[in-house]
């Protein structure tokens, strides 16, 4: 399933329904659905962040595939922004050495087994796979 | 939807989503804290980046006169964020 979204962080809202039905319809299991959630939310931030004047709607979609979560986020009017190339975040830094910037895409990184980022024409299309049989 | 409790001057109770639209509201409560305190995650059902900046930013404050929060309660989705995260080393949870 998918749906169009306006580019706000206002859009929250209608996308955690979204989400959320995405999980009754498919089904998924409460770590499943987790791992959904915010994963839509750091890319989808981002998103809005980074390219807030994007003319046009962003597109979400959720699927299972086999035995794996898919989902797919499409900017149809942006600029380049590999996820899978941004430095790494040192995450055994000290408290005082924390920055809090860039722990989204890591985590996004961290939780699915594949991230993968294609632009071409001021598209941005990002697809995330996580195989839900080996880490159940 | 976050619902904050302010259960005593050191210590919140968080229910629901600690995400990025919940984050402001949440910033203006945790800037309350002093000392050391304890924050009950059990039942905080979901956390993303916006809401460890949150915590992040509070303890760095805090840590700057002695104080510290310390967490309570995480449920294991939410535990297994502050691990990727690495914040399990910044922060005691209990």
């Amino acid at each position: 399933m998918q749906q169009h979204f306006g580019r706000n962080i206002s859009e929250m809202g209608p996308i955690v329904a979204f989400l959320d039905e995405a999980v009754r319809d498919l089904p998924l299991d409460s770590k499943a659905a987790f791992v959904l959630h915010m994963v839509v939310e750091e890319l989808y931030t981002n998103m809005v962040k980074y390219n807030g004047e994007g003319a046009d709607d962003i597109l979400i979609g959720v699927a299972l595939e086999n035995d794996s979560l898919v989902i797919e986020l499409v900017d149809f009017d942006s600029k380049p922004f590999d996820y899978s190339q941004r430095e790494e975040v040192d995450v055994t830094a000290s408290l005082h050495e924390r920055k809090p910037g860039g722990l989204g895409i890591h985590l996004v990184k961290r939780f699915m087994d594949e991230v993968n980022y294609q632009y071409k024409d001021r598209k941005t299309h990002i697809k995330l796979v996580k195989n839900l049989k080996t880490n159940a | 939807m976050l619902e904050i409790v302010r259960d005593q001057p050191n210590s919140l109770r968080l229910k629901g989503r600690l995400d990025a639209v919940a984050s402001e509201m949440a910033f203006t409560e945790f800037d309350l804290l002093e000392g050391e305190c304890t924050v009950h995650f059990d039942e905080l059902d979901y956390i993303s980046s916006a809401g460890l900046s949150v915590l992040l930013h509070t303890q760095q404050r805090l840590s700057a006169s002695g104080g510290f929060i310390r967490l309570s309660g995480l449920n294991p989705n939410v535990k297994q964020v502050f691990e990727y995260a690495g914040f399990d080393g910044i922060f005691e949870m209990i």
